[in-house]
C-alpha cells in the first residue's frame, strides 16, 4: 500500500539539532521578521539593516559546497520544513525574503554545470543574495503547472524563448534570471537569462499579499540564448516536476507557519475581548472556529513533515506533495478568512496582523517556487 | 526524528489486514447488513487473523514504545483501520472484545484485569435522558452489605445482546454530579439485568445495540471498577476520580477515529474502481483549470483523509509513548469523524445512481460512516474538548 521501504520507527518528535534551529529561527522570527512586517510591507522591501540580519542567518552558505565559499552541508528535507515552518511564524514575506534566493541555490548546486556553478555560486556567499531571479510562475492561467507559459525553440546552437514570467521576486535586483521554459516535446527546463540579454523586458508587479518584498514580471520575446545558457548545460534535463513538487511542500510548510501564527493570535484575543459580559471565546460559536483552526493546523503540520520525510527517502513523493499543498491551499485560507473574522471589525484594520495574514495566504496554491525543501 | 512513516513492519500489519477484510469481511458484508441482528459466525476467522498478525509483529499486552517498532496502540489503530476497510459493522460484530475491555485495562485493578480481562465486555453509559452529558446519569448504585444494587435503563450498548458482560456507569448519588459516577461489571445472567430490545439502525447492522434493563440487579462488591466506594468530597480527589473515567475515551478515540479512517480509504478506493470503468484517472497536482470536476473532488477527499490519519497515529503514537493525549484524540476523532461521513456520501454522489444503489457497497459506507461521528464522542464534543484546551477554559466557561 505503500511504496516506501523503512526500518525507523513512526516518530513525530524533533532531533536534538532539529530543535536547536527550530529554536533559534522561531526566536528570530518573533524578535525581528514579525515587528519589521508591516514596515517591509510599507517599504515594500525589508530593510537592509533587517537584510543583513537575514543573511548573517547563514541559511544559504550553509548548503553552498565548500569549493564555492560554503560549508557544503547537505541539508535533509524535513530539516527545510521546519526551518520554513519558523521563520513563516514571524512574516511570510520576509521569511521568502531568504527561501526564494536559498531555494535557487539549492537548484544551482544540485543541477547546474560546472561553469554555471563557478559563475553563480560564489556571490550567494559573499555578495548580494538577489543576483538571480527565479521565473518560475506561469503568467497564464490555463498552464499546466509542470510546464511553462515561456515556449523554448531550439535553433542550431541558439534557443529562442518567448513568453512572460510573472512573481519573480526581488526582480529588479537581479543580473540574471532563471526561467522554466516547455519545448515542443513537453519538456520543461531552467535556462539562465541575463537580464541585458535583447528580448528581455521587466516590469513591476504589485500584489495583494507578500507587498514585503518587490516583485518583477518579465517578457520575452524571441530571445534569443546560447545553448550552454540551459541549467546544467546543453544536454542535461531537469526532473522539473519533482522540483515543483518539492517547492510545493515549502510553499506549504511557509502556510503552516503563518497559520500557526494566526491560532496563536486569536486565542489570546478572544479570551479577552469581551462581549455579553463574558469573553468571546465562552461562545461556541467562536470556540468551535478557534477548535477548527488548531485541528487543520496540526493537520496541515503531520501532512507537511509527511512529504518532507517521504522525499528524504528518495521515493517517488508527487502525490503526497500535491496532497498536502491541496491541503494547504484549502485550510490556510479559510484559516486566514477565520482569523479576520475572530477579530470581527478590529480584524478588518491595520491595528492587527489578521488582514496582513489573510491576504499572504491567498498567495498558497497559487505561488510556485517560493521556497523549497 | 520526524518520521511520521510507517516502518515496514507496521506496512506488514496493514498488508494482512487489508487481505483478511477482503477475503473475510467484504464477501459478507451485505448479508449481514440485510440480516440485522444475526450474531455474524463467520467472524471468528478474523479473530484468529488478527490474533496471529500480532504475534508475528511481537506486539506484548503492555505498551511499548513506537520507537520499538511495536508500539501497542499504533498498531492497534492501523490493524483496525484495515478490517474497517472491509466492514465497521462486521468489525464491531466480531466476537471477544469491547469497548468494556478497554475500560477494564483502563481502570481495572490487577484481580479485575485477570478474572474479566480475556472476556468479552460491552460498555453501557448512555441513557434514554442522558446523552453526551454522561455526568448526568440516573441509573443508581447502592451498597447494600457486600454487594451492590444497581436499578436504571441503558441504551446504545454496543455488543450488549452478544457481550459475555458488561461495563455499567452508575451514580452513588446523583444530587453529586460526577463526582459520585462509578462504573460496575454485571455479568451476564446476573439476576435483574435484562436485554429489553435492540435498535433498528441507519448502518453497522451487523453489530448489536441493544437497550439494557437493571431491576434491582445485585452484583458484588469487588465488580466495582476503578474508584472509591465513597464519594470523594476534596474536590480534586473528585474531579480526577471522573476524569479517570473520561480517560478511557483517550484510549478508544484514536480507535474510532481509525475506524473512520479505513471507510472513508474503503469509498474512495471503491469509487475509484468503479469510475476506472468508463475510464477515469487520477491527476494529482494538477490545476483546476487541468483538473475535472472529479479529479479536483478525489484529491481534496484523499487529501482530507490523510491529514485525519496522520492525525489519528499521532494521537496513537503519543498513547505508546506515554504522553497525555486527550487533545490529540479529540482532533483526530473530530477530523476522521467528518471526513469519513463526507468522503463517503460524496462517493455515492460521484457514482450516481450505483452509488446509491446496494449493487455496490457504497450506500452502505456512507451510513455507516455516520455513527463514527457520533459515537464515542460526537462531533461537537471532541470540539469542545479541543477548544477548551487550546483556550485554556474549564467547562464551567466553556459549555
Amino acid at each position: 500500500m505503500q511504496d516506501y521501504t523503512t526500518d525507523h520507527p513512526f516518530d513525530i518528535s524533533l532531533s536534538e539539532e532539529q530543535q536547536m534551529t527550530w529554536d533559534m529561527l522561531r526566536k528570530f522570527a518573533e524578535t525581528e521578521l514579525r515587528p519589521n512586517a508591516r514596515d517591509a510591507e510599507n517599504a515594500g522591501k525589508p530593510s537592509e539593516e533587517l537584510l543583513q540580519k537575514i543573511k548573517a542567518l547563514d541559511l544559504i552558505p550553509l548548503i553552498i559546497p565548500e569549493a564555492y565559499g560554503g560549508l557544503g552541508l547537505q541539508q535533509d528535507s524535513v530539516s527545510n520544513a521546519l526551518a520554513l515552518e519558523a521563520l513563516a511564524y514571524g512574516d511570510m514575506s520576509l521569511a521568502m525574503s531568504v527561501s526564494v534566493p536559498l531555494l535557487v541555490a539549492q537548484i544551482i548546486a544540485e543541477h547546474a554545470s560546472e561553469e554555471q556553478k563557478a559563475e553563480f555560486l560564489p556571490e550567494f556567499v559573499n555578495g548580494s543574495m538577489f543576483h538571480i531571479g527565479l521565473g518560475i510562475n506561469n503568467a497564464t492561467f490555463s498552464t499546466d503547472p509542470y510546464q511553462s507559459s515561456v515556449l523554448a525553440e531550439e535553433s542550431g546552437e541558439d534557443i529562442i524563448l518567448n513568453g512572460s514570467k510573472m512573481g519573480i521576486a526581488f526582480g529588479e535586483h537581479a543580473k540574471t534570471y532563471l526561467i522554466s521554459a516547455s519545448d515542443e516535446s513537453g519538456a520543461c527546463d531552467l535556462y539562465f537569462v541575463s537580464k541585458d540579454q535583447k528580448g528581455v523586458e521587466l516590469s513591476k508587479t504589485e500584489y495583494m499579499g507578500l507587498k514585503g518584498m518587490p516583485f518583477s514580471k518579465i517578457n520575452l520575446s524571441n530571445c534569443k540564448i546560447n545553448a550552454s545558457q540551459k541549467l546544467g548545460g546543453h544536454n542535461y534535463s531537469i526532473d522539473f516536476k519533482s522540483l515543483v513538487d518539492s517547492s510545493r511542500i515549502g510553499m506549504s510548510a511557509l502556510a503552516l507557519g503563518v497559520c500557526q501564527a494566526v491560532l496563536d493570535y486569536v486565542v489570546p484575543y478572544t479570551n479577552e475581548r469581551v462581549a455579553f459580559d463574558e469573553p468571546i471565546s465562552n461562545r461556541q460559536s467562536v470556540a468551535f472556529m478557534i477548535a477548527d483552526m488548531a485541528i487543520e493546523t496540526e493537520a496541515l503540520r503531520l501532512m507537511v513533515y509527511k512529504s518532507a520525510a517521504l522525499k528524504d527517502l528518495n521515493v517517488d513523493f508527487h502525490k503526497q506533495a500535491s496532497l498536502t499543498h491541496r491541503f494547504a491551499s484549502h485550510h490556510g485560507m479559510k484559516i486566514g478568512t477565520d482569523g479576520v473574522q475572530l477579530l470581527g471589525g478590529h480584524g478588518f484594520t491595520h491595528e492587527h496582523p489578521v488582514e496582513l495574514w489573510y491576504r499572504n495566504l491567498r498567495a498558497v496554491g497559487i505561488f510556485e517556487a517560493g521556497a523549497g525543501v | 526524528m520526524i518520521h511520521p512513516l510507517l516502518p515496514d513492519q507496521l506496512q506488514k500489519t496493514q498488508e494482512t489486514m487489508r487481505m483478511a477484510a477482503e477475503f473475510i469481511l467484504r464477501p459478507i458484508s451485505r448479508k449481514y447488513d440485510k440480516a440485522e441482528h444475526e450474531p455474524p459466525i463467520e467472524m471468528e476467522q478474523l479473530n484468529q487473523a488478527a490474533a496471529a498478525q500480532k504475534k508475528e509483529t511481537g506486539v506484548g499486552e503492555d505498551s511499548v514504545k513506537s520507537m520499538d517498532l511495536t508500539g501497542r496502540n499504533l498498531w492497534a489503530v492501523i490493524s483496525l483501520e484495515q478490517m474497517c476497510w472491509g466492514d465497521v459493522g462486521l468489525f464491531l460484530a466480531r466476537p471477544g472484545t469491547g469497548l468494556g475491555n478497554a475500560a477494564i485495562m483502563a481502570v481495572g485493578n490487577k484481580d479485575q484485569k485477570a478474572k474479566w480481562g480475556k472476556r468479552w465486555a460491552a460498555m453501557a453509559i448512555t441513557e434514554p435522558a442522558a446523552g453526551s452529558d454522561s455526568k448526568n446519569i440516573s441509573t443508581t448504585a447502592v451498597l447494600d452489605g457486600d454487594e451492590w444494587v444497581i436499578d436504571g435503563e441503558k441504551i446504545y450498548v454496543t455488543d450488549g445482546d452478544r457481550s459475555d458482560c458488561v461495563v455499567v456507569w452508575a451514580t452513588l448519588n446523583k444530587s453529586m454530579g460526577k463526582t459520585a459516577i462509578r462504573s460496575f461489571l454485571v455479568e451476564k445472567g446476573t439476576p435483574g439485568f435484562t436485554v429489553a430490545r435492540l435498535e433498528k439502525k441507519l448502518g453497522i447492522r451487523a453489530s448489536d445495540t441493544a437497550t439494557l434493563i437493571f431491576d434491582n440487579c445485585r452484583i458484588p462488591r469487588e465488580n466495582l471498577l476503578g474508584g472509591k466506594e465513597e464519594i470523594e468530597t476534596d474536590i480534586d480527589a473528585a474531579k480526577k476520580s471522573f476524569g479517570g473515567a473520561m480517560q478511557t475515551f483517550d484510549n478508544t478515540r484514536p480507535m474510532v477515529a481509525g475506524m473512520a479512517i479505513g471507510l472513508g480509504q474503503a469509498a474512495l478506493d471503491m469509487t475509484r474502481a468503479l469510475l476506472a470503468e468508463e475510464g477515469y484517472e487520477d491527476k494529482f497536482g494538477g490545476s483546476m483549470h487541468q483538473q475535472t470536476a472529479v479529479q479536483y473532488e478525489l484529491e481534496m477527499l484523499e487529501a482530507e483523509l490523510e491529514a485525519a490519519r496522520l492525525l489519528v497515529y499521532k494521537s496513537a503514537w503519543m498513547m505508546d509513548n506515554k504522553m497525555p493525549n486527550s487533545k490529540e484524540a479529540s482532533m483526530g476523532k473530530a477530523k476522521a469523524g467528518r471526513i469519513g461521513n463526507r468522503i463517503s456520501l460524496k462517493c455515492v454522489e460521484i457514482c450516481s445512481m450505483q452509488g446509491f444503489s446496494e449493487e455496490h457497497l457504497l450506500e452502505k459506507f456512507s451510513r455507516d460512516s455516520k455513527i463514527l461521528d457520533i459515537f464515542e464522542g460526537t462531533q461537537q464534543i471532541q470540539q469542545l474538548i479541543v477548544a477548551r484546551q487550546v483556550l485554556g477554559k474549564s467547562s464551567s466557561d466553556l459549555k
